[in-house]
């Protein structure tokens, strides 16, 4: 289980994107019914992100843009990257799930507001709340289920 | 009321839930562990229970650990060793136990604990 070092500011920086994208998707569609959209965009940039780290959107900002800037400060911690980026992974499927809620019934042609939209938001807040109690306290949730799993044997680490 | 409102209500009622549900599994995993045992020392010590992943032990509670001064910690890793760690009930990463120098586990947290709540459950286990 080989450590190396992660910066963690792009991980604040990612989870910041986050909890950013789901308020504006969520408490914007109020006004602009379109922002919506937001949610599978986000499902598809935080899945694009775990499978291939060099195409993280909030991340290639953090590398790109706001650490050569001196935006933000890096803060490069002895840690390993694949509880954080299961953790990110988590954070896609559930937003792909709020999204199906959200859009699943448009696609059977049910344009009626129903309660499906209803839990599709609300996943998409609970993803958002979990991103902003890692943000502001450090615990990761997706990183402890990482941890369950490696304890019972499913994931084996690397 | 609209979808964008009901949606914050219902979120909100299931991470009020999911905070009620942990701080019971929290309490009940205490109530199982104090008194397990481990081997004994000539003081109180620390049994911490971390893991490579964990990101919180290395950011939070090493930090506070090293505030001790002078207490052994044996750190173990809650995946390697799962017989330790199951003992423990150790559902969460970091885990700290103190320890009586009888080995008996006194005070479980599990979770980050500070320095300051680390040197009074120690200093419990000095006077028990």
């Amino acid at each position: 289980m080989a450590t190396q070092v992660v910066d963690h500011s792009a991980l604040k920086v990612n989870q910041t994107g986050i909890v950013a994208t789901v308020l504006v998707a969520v408490l914007g569609s109020q006004v602009v019914p379109a922002l919506i959209w937001l949610i599978p965009l986000l499902a598809i940039v935080l899945l694009v992100g775990t499978f291939a780290p060099q195409y993280a959107l909030f991340k290639q900002l953090y590398f790109h843009v706001l650490k050569p800037r001196g935006i933000v400060k890096p803060r490069p911690v002895q840690d390993r990257p694949e509880p954080h980026n299961f953790a990110q992974g988590l954070g896609g499927i559930f937003l792909t799930i709020a999204s199906l809620f959200v859009f699943g019934p448009l696609l059977t042609g049910d344009f009626r507001p129903g309660p499906g939209i209803v839990i599709g938001l609300a996943l998409a807040l609970i993803v958002a709340v979990l991103a902003f109690v890692n943000l502001a306290f450090g615990y990761c949730l997706g990183c402890q289920i990482y941890f369950q799993l490696s304890k019972r044997g499913v994931i084996r680490a690397s | 009321m609209s979808a964008q409102l009901w949606a914050v209500v219902v979120a909100g009622i299931v991470v009020l839930a999911a905070a009620c549900l942990e701080a019971v599994r929290s309490r009940r995993a205490r109530r199982r562990t104090v008194g397990a045992v481990a081997a004994p020392a000539s003081d109180p010590y620390i049994l911490y229970f971390t893991g490579e992943g964990c990101t919180v032990c290395k950011t939070h509670q090493e930090p506070a650990l090293a505030k001790l001064g002078a207490v052994h910690i044996e750190k173990v890793d809650a995946v390697a060793d799962r017989t330790l760690a199951d003992r423990f009930n150790v559902y969460t990463l970091p885990t700290t136990v103190v320890m009586t120098p009888e080995g008996k586990a006194l005070h479980v947290n599990y979770g980050y604990a500070t320095a300051p709540k680390l040197e009074r459950q120690l200093a419990e286990a000095r006077a028990s």
